[in-house]
């Protein structure tokens, strides 16, 4: 068992990024109570790995296993994919489109936005949360997502093509 | 820069995850291609609407309540939060909760899903360098076709002498090497070309005599083959294709 002195510092350093963590976790299993339970396990499993931390950032690490935590979740509960199984050539392509235009992103809603995120595939959404909503650079989000530094940009920019063409398919609707 | 590298490299520059010179590349074609400037125009406005706090969860107080009861009692502390966490379960519960559920948990998650093996972690190492030494332009220290050229150059910067062989008649000529750094250490890497294609061979000393028995899964799409020549540690990492590679590496291994 850490003593009482680390457990202050893993009080210091980690408790800090618990809305980093639950936010992660709300976007990935999209339901707040679930979320909650998702953080609760990851924070458990944080202190028993605490050993592990070697220095670094520990925002990206308690992503790491923030989004272990929920994967494990997801595909207990919902059967979804985990992401080793994640094919990401079969999401390759359609990301050519003359027509998307900042204007229909300037104007979407935010319901929109939200609902056209929660379409995406977990592993896209999860590098859309990390870079542009809490603001994690490529070398953490390869750190969190374990993904090869070299992928997270290639999966970013899948990612939000996928999202671009999804919000303005829904302002396009909206309009007509 | 054509439109293809520039819709990937678009996000590096928005992210100012770019090198320099790449940046600047990306910044210039921006200049002469209204269908990607367009599409830059998006992704900036899109940007700019998830970073609007609306799209942040902020994590409830119950929920910052709950983990900070269900963690070991820290010492008391300034900010009085400790201070509030006492007495609200009894000291013996504080520490069992935890561990119960943590044994509990332990059942659940596979050893490996937190510290995968050393060779994955070798493998993704060496593509991450592979990847790298594409991208920033920075694939050799030393330029030359000429095998007698390359191997001195590794003298005095390692504490090591690379076989180097240069395999033009094969095919695979050698067209430089550079110094890398994987696994903690410093490696030597020796840049091959198949076609179009760029290969990166790493080589350091190796204390075990045999490979392990696994097959180096592809990593993002590139192939990777780990091989022992002359005592060292050699993986072989391109785009190439696998039974091209592994042809490459028998060479390898048959002149080490």
């Amino acid at each position: 068992m850490p003593d009482s002195s680390k457990d202050a510092d893993f009080d210091r350093i980690f408790l800090p990024h618990m809305d980093a963590a639950y936010n992660l976790a709300r976007w990935l299993v999209r339901d707040d109570h679930d979320a909650q339970d998702v953080v609760q396990d990851a924070y458990l499993r944080a202190l028993r790995f605490a050993g592990g931390f070697r220095g670094g950032d520990p925002r990206a690490w308690i992503l790491a296993i923030v989004r272990n935590t929920a994967f494990t979740w997801l595909k207990r509960n919902r059967g979804s994919n985990s992401p080793a199984e994640f094919d990401e050539s079969m999401h390759h392509g359609g990301i050519v489109d003359a027509g998307l235009e900042a204007d229909a992103v300037r104007s979407a809603d935010a319901a929109m936005i939200r609902e056209a995120l929660d379409e995406l595939s977990e592993e896209f959404r999860e590098v859309i949360v990390m870079r542009d909503i809490e603001g994690l650079s490529y070398k953490e989000i390869a750190d969190a997502a374990d993904l090869p530094i070299g992928t997270v940009m290639s999966r970013l920019a899948r990612a939000r093509n996928k999202l671009a063409l999804s919000i303005k398919g829904r302002v396009t609707r909206e309009s007509t | 820069m054509n439109c293809d590298d520039a819709r990937i490299l678009l996000h590096g520059h928005l992210d100012g995850e770019l090198d320099v010179v790449r940046d600047l590349e990306v910044e210039r074609h921006l200049e002469g291609c209204p269908n990607c400037a367009r599409e830059f125009a998006t992704l900036r406005a899109m940007r700019t609407r998830l970073r609007d706090e609306t799209f942040r969860f902020e994590a409830p107080a119950e929920l910052k309540e709950k983990i900070r009861r269900a963690l070991p009692q820290a010492p008391p502390r300034a900010d009085g939060y400790a201070s509030r966490r006492r007495g609200l379960v009894p000291r013996a519960i504080q520490f069992a909760i935890p561990l119960a559920i943590g044994a509990m948990l332990a059942l659940f998650i596979a050893p490996g899903a937190l510290r995968p093996n050393q060779n994955d972690l070798v493998a993704r190492e060496v593509v991450a360098s592979h990847v790298r030494s594409m991208m920033s332009s920075h694939l050799m220290d030393v330029a030359s076709t000429d095998q007698h050229t390359v191997k001195p150059w590794f003298n005095g910067k390692l504490d090591f002498s690379p076989p180097v062989t240069d395999f033009a008649k094969d095919g695979f000529p050698l067209v430089g090497g550079r110094l890398d750094y994987i696994d903690d250490r410093p490696v030597a890497a020796l840049v091959y070309q198949h076609g179009k294609h760029v290969i990166n061979v790493f080589m350091w000393p190796s204390s075990s005599t045999t490979t392990s028995a696994e097959r180096i899964q592809p990593e993002q799409g590139y192939n990777v083959e780990q091989l022992m020549v002359a005592g060292m540690n050699c993986w072989v990492v391109s785009d190439l294709n696998q039974p091209e590679l592994k042809v490459f590496a028998e060479l390898i291994r048959a002149h080490g």
